[in-house]
């Protein structure tokens, strides 16, 4: 028997206000806990929560760049249930009048491209943080993060396997950052994610059962607990049993999940308007302002740098594809001419280096101004590349200055012809064996005395001059 | 109105019902629910359900931090807590 | 001198000519409180800050507009640093960090809070018996209730102590009270008075207003609880009219509603009659009457026992132990510490409005009950935007009678829910709505309801206003006719 995967992701967006969704808390991350903890994100009797602009205009950034449709009156609904790090007992979310919907977004795995819609997208409050392994038999709350707007951007069942599933969020992951509407960091938690799997048969129309997997917040661990979901729901068909709809725990120490069932007993979250709260509108004029403020996009940035800095494809995709990536290369851009050899080192070696440390460039120590100033002294031929490379590690390891770093190593290229003749003489007469043999026809030798040479110079020499003196010396 | 669904509204609500008040309770809630039914009657098509009075919308605040730092304050009123967090009997996930 | 029985008007030309100082008004104060402490008006007393300001006030003469005057607080705002217990086990010793916006606008206009009046729990009841800090007496007579749920407030000023106070409506907890104890109270239109640091029941119902003796020192105390504020979204953008410049417009002329759909047969003969009276004095006056229909009227208390449970079930979600208010003693699990705090914390009236809240709410029954609840509320609504096409005021008996006996509504709450039946529709559509004294029966007052349009308190101040110069209802007292 076959079986297809059906899988929709809810992914939770904690959009990148200075303050809370219904407050004037801040939404800093990592501080100290409770410190960012206003009279309404506590619940206190007798508060009442007012709406924060920007967290609609953030939301409508995305609806806009999806295609999706805006609800310029958007309303809010309260949904009922008790939790230790939910102050009120109910959250406040967008249920019936969503301030977005019906978007979509490409995504890309290794060998096709797809759609994938999404259905809505809405904009709820977060709660705050339990502490369960802190205190002895206690659980610790903090409220620093309740109330931070989140945008909950939900798809429709269409994506058929945990690669796609995580291509998707990769897709959304760059989407907003390239926004600014998120930070995109996920150990932060700024993005997390719940997936719905259910399996059919081949072929059905009809949808199976679904299990809702919870708390999954890496690329890695989505792939992981879909994965072990699917395999778990195949067993439990295959065994006459039948897939029981509820919320699963993925618990990435051991790689499985796990049912919740305790938790969703008799769960009714009755949700109903919240009447505290009148509905939101967004004139006209608010949502042109918006759509004018859009920046570009991955995909219109990799067609300019194609077409306007003549970039070749594969190199304008890795550099429009995260935003970090594409602001340190229009940021070094500015500060040299020569863009395509911005391209070829920020592909080349610098990928290297960040895929080695598993960091962002935006992590790194390297800033655009300094990059930019180490491919002026490439092409200015200040240093050469092999230089370049070991300057390269050196800013990677202190963030110093590339000036600097050639000054105190004196890494200068030998431009002075007389002083590279006179060492190309020394190293052709100390090598007379290879002389003759080059001489009878072993091309291949020059290679070796461009070596020498460079050896001899502590790679300082330029290697073109070098080429010509050698090739002269040996006629 | 049966004693199940008074077990799940209860359950809901975080309400234990004593037992010999559960009897009054049904008995009350089942003749409230009665009482209300007769909504049942009005024709309501086409009428849009009116949630709050004002039919304005909302006023909304602009993006900053206006909040101080009430953590001290905030704790002291709590039933129970450390000089960090609130805290309650450990929840086992 | 004393201040007994005095209004706001008269204290303050009592300052102002040095007849009393501010001091010693409230030593005279807390001399009624204790003298009438089996009224049980009120929970908690501010008696040591209400005798610095008076002090205060005494050595740097105050123009402020109630500088000095003596006033009573409902439970039911936060007050900063004052047990704030909305008459509830569950909030008996919550001590509020922050002051409610009503309470900020009294007391900057000059007032002295006395302390925080007695009140139903969680302003859920008709006659302050759910109160946790039991009953309130009404004082014109023993075994009387004084209504409620702001019947502290509506004892304290009947029995002379204050002479005004602050009390919410959210159907008919203003009105029904002032009914029951012959004095003056207004719920203004929904949104004129922020609700920021009003412990929430109905969040869409719920009204702050005045209580008072009469009709003018109601204008003098909105002129002062009025603001647009702007931590509430649903405090209104409208201009803030001074209250007491309509107060003696002429009534010739204006247009008085009466209600045709509305069955009087099931209230007392002389309910009846004491009704109708005052709406001769308004014809003598030079008003007409006119024929209105609200066919949907007899469908307010249905709808409002859906709506109003519905939003107390979420409201009352954030009393839960976990971080403020009461916890039960040594939960075992984190459900028994919800369940114990709760079943504990609140009284039986409070949970029957949270099950039954629960239960409109719940899936499955959403669209039958909650959907068509606010569904008749918008038929209720344009019932009265029709009417106001024609008419400038609706008057109505505001209770079904005068003061009932403690226990007498039985076991049934529905009985007591019907005691708000002409009072609950003001709320569901949002208008201001008033009670004035405007008879005694077997030597018990009783209220008229003059209910006005979106925004027109000045309209049914004047009309009350007018009534109590040609008018002595609002002079009685437990002790007689007030000079």
């Amino acid at each position: 028997m076959t079986w297809d995967t059906v899988i929709g992701l809810e992914i939770h967006v904690q959009l990148s206000t200075k303050s809370k969704l219904f407050s004037g808390g801040s939404t800093e991350f990592g501080a100290e806990s409770n410190t960012h903890v206003d009279l309404i994100d506590m619940g206190l009797p007798g508060v009442l929560p007012v709406a924060n602009k920007e967290a609609f205009y953030k939301a409508i950034r995305f609806g806009l760049a999806t295609g999706a449709n805006i609800n310029q009156t958007s309303t809010f609904d309260r949904k009922n249930y008790f939790y230790p790090d939910l102050p009120k007992g109910y959250q406040i979310t967008q249920m019936t009048k969503p301030i977005v919907e019906n978007g979509s977004i490409k995504i890309v795995t290794d060998d096709s491209e797809k759609i994938v819609n999404i259905t809505r997208a809405h904009l709820e409050e977060d709660a705050g943080k339990s502490i369960h392994d802190l205190f002895d038999g206690e659980t610790g709350v903090d409220l620093n993060r309740a109330g931070t707007p989140l945008l909950e951007i939900v798809s429709e069942p269409e994506i058929s396997d945990a690669k796609e599933a995580v291509a998707y969020f990769k897709a959304i992951r760059q989407l907003v950052t390239f926004l600014d509407i998120c930070d995109g960091n996920m150990a932060q938690g700024s993005m997390r994610c719940d997936v719905n799997v259910s399996i059919k048969k081949s072929g059905d129309t009809e949808l199976g059962t679904r299990a809702e997997l919870k708390n999954i917040n890496s690329f890695k661990f989505i792939e992981k607990a879909i994965n072990f979901e699917i395999d778990r729901q195949i067993r439990v068909i295959e065994s006459g049993e039948s897939v029981v709809q509820e919320t699963r725990l993925y618990d990435s120490e051991k790689n499985e999940t796990r049912s919740m069932r305790s938790k969703e007993e008799a769960n009714d979250y009755r949700y109903f308007p919240c009447p505290d709260l009148l509905p939101v509108v967004i004139s006209d004029k608010e949502l042109q302002e918006i759509k004018e403020s859009l920046p570009e996009l991955p995909e219109e940035k990799e067609m300019r740098y194609i077409r306007e800095v003549g970039l070749e494809e594969s190199e304008a995709k890795i550099i429009s594809s995260s935003k970090a990536m594409a602001n340190m290369f229009e940021e070094a851009s500015t500060k040299t001419d020569d863009a395509k050899l911005i391209a070829k080192w920020l592909v080349g070696d610098v990928s290297a280096l960040l895929n080695k440390d598993h960091i962002e460039i935006d992590e790194s120590n390297l800033s655009s101004e300094n990059f930019g100033k180490l491919i002026e002294r490439i092409s200015d031929n200040t240093i050469s590349g092999k230089i370049a490379k070991s300057v390269l590690e050196e800013i990677w390891e202190n963030g110093s200055d590339v000036d600097q770093i050639i000054e105190t190593k004196g890494l200068v290229q030998i431009q002075d012809e007389s002083l590279l003749k006179e060492i190309a003489r020394k190293v052709i007469d100390a090598n007379p064996d290879q002389v003759a043999a080059y001489k009878n026809g072993k091309d291949k030798l020059f290679g070796f005395f461009v070596g020498q040479v460079m050896k001899e110079t502590q790679g300082k020499a330029n290697p073109k001059s070098v080429n010509e003196i050698l090739k002269e010396l040996l006629q | 109105m049966d004693k199940k669904t008074v077990t799940t509204i209860s359950y809901l609500s975080r309400l234990k019902i004593d037992g010999e008040k559960e009897e009054k309770i049904i008995k009350d809630l089942d003749n409230i629910i009665e009482f209300v039914d007769q909504l049942d009657d009005v024709d309501t098509s086409n009428i849009e359900p009116l949630t709050n009075p004002l039919e304005k919308t909302a006023k909304t605040r602009t993006d900053e931090v206006t909040a101080k730092n009430l953590k001290n304050e905030l704790l002291e009123i709590a039933p129970s807590s450390n000089e960090d967090y609130f805290l309650v009997p450990r929840v086992v996930e | 001198m004393t201040i007994k029985y005095k209004t706001i008007k008269e204290i303050k030309s009592m300052i102002s000519q040095n007849e009393i100082s501010n001091i010693e008004i409230v030593q005279e104060v807390y001399k009624l409180i204790d003298e009438n402490k089996h009224l049980n008006a009120f929970i908690t007393l501010n008696e040591e800050n209400s005798l610095k300001k008076a002090e205060v006030l005494d050595k740097s003469s105050s123009n402020l507009p109630l500088a000095g005057i003596p006033i009573a607080q409902k439970d039911l705002f936060c007050t900063k640093g004052i047990r704030t217990t909305c008459a509830s086990n569950i909030l008996n010793n919550f001590i509020p960090p922050y002051s409610a916006t009503v309470i900020e606008n009294l007391e900057k206009a000059g007032c002295i809070s006395i302390g925080k009046t007695n009140m139903d729990e969680f302003a859920m009841g008709s006659s302050n018996e759910t109160s946790f800090f039991g009953n309130v007496q009404n004082p014109w007579g023993q075994k009387l209730v004084p209504g409620g749920s702001s019947g502290g407030s509506a004892s304290a000023i009947a029995a002379g102590i204050v002479p005004a106070a602050s009390g919410t409506d959210t159907g008919g907890s203003i009105r029904q009270p002032a009914s029951l104890c012959g004095i003056s109270g207004l719920k203004p239109t929904y949104g004129r008075i922020s609700r920021w640091g009003m412990i929430a029941f109905a969040s869409s119902l719920d009204q702050a207003g005045p209580m008072a003796r009469t009709a003018e020192d109601c204008a003098i105390m909105l002129n002062e609880m009025c603001s647009h504020d702007e931590k509430d979204t649903t405090s209104l953008n409208d201009k803030i009219p001074n209250f007491e410049d309509n107060l003696n417009n002429s009534l010739n002329g204006k247009k008085i509603g009466i209600v045709k759909d509305l069955d009087l047969s099931s209230l007392d003969n002389d309910v009846v009659a004491v009704y109708e009276n005052s709406l001769k004095e308004f014809v003598s006056m030079g008003a007409e009457l006119i024929n209105i229909n609200l066919p949907n009227l007899s469908l307010s208390v249905p709808t409002y026992y859906v709506v109003a449970p519905a939003e107390c079930s979420s409201n009352l979600s954030r009393f839960d132990g976990v971080k403020f208010g009461r916890r039960s003693e040594n939960p075992k699990d984190l459900e028994e510490l919800y369940i114990q705090t709760r079943s504990e914390g609140f009284g039986d009236e409070v949970k029957r409005r949270i099950l039954i809240g629960s239960y409109v709410l719940s899936a499955g029954y959403y669209d039958a009950y909650y959907k068509k609840a606010q569904q008749v509320r918008r038929l209720i609504k344009n019932d009265f935007d029709s009417a106001f096409k024609n008419v400038d005021v609706i008057m109505t008996p505001t209770t079904r009678g005068p003061a009932f006996e403690m226990g007498s509504k039985g076991s049934d709450p529905i009985q007591m829910y019907l005691e708000d039946l002409f009072t609950i529709s003001a709320n569901l559509a949002g208008l201001p709505a008033m009670s004035i004294p405007n008879g005694n029966i077997d030597n018990k007052p009783i209220g008229l309801q003059i209910i006005g349009d979106f925004l027109n308190e000045s309209t049914i101040l004047n009309f009350a206003h007018m009534y109590q110069k040609v008018t002595n209802w609002h002079n009685y007292t437990p002790e007689g006719v007030r000079q």
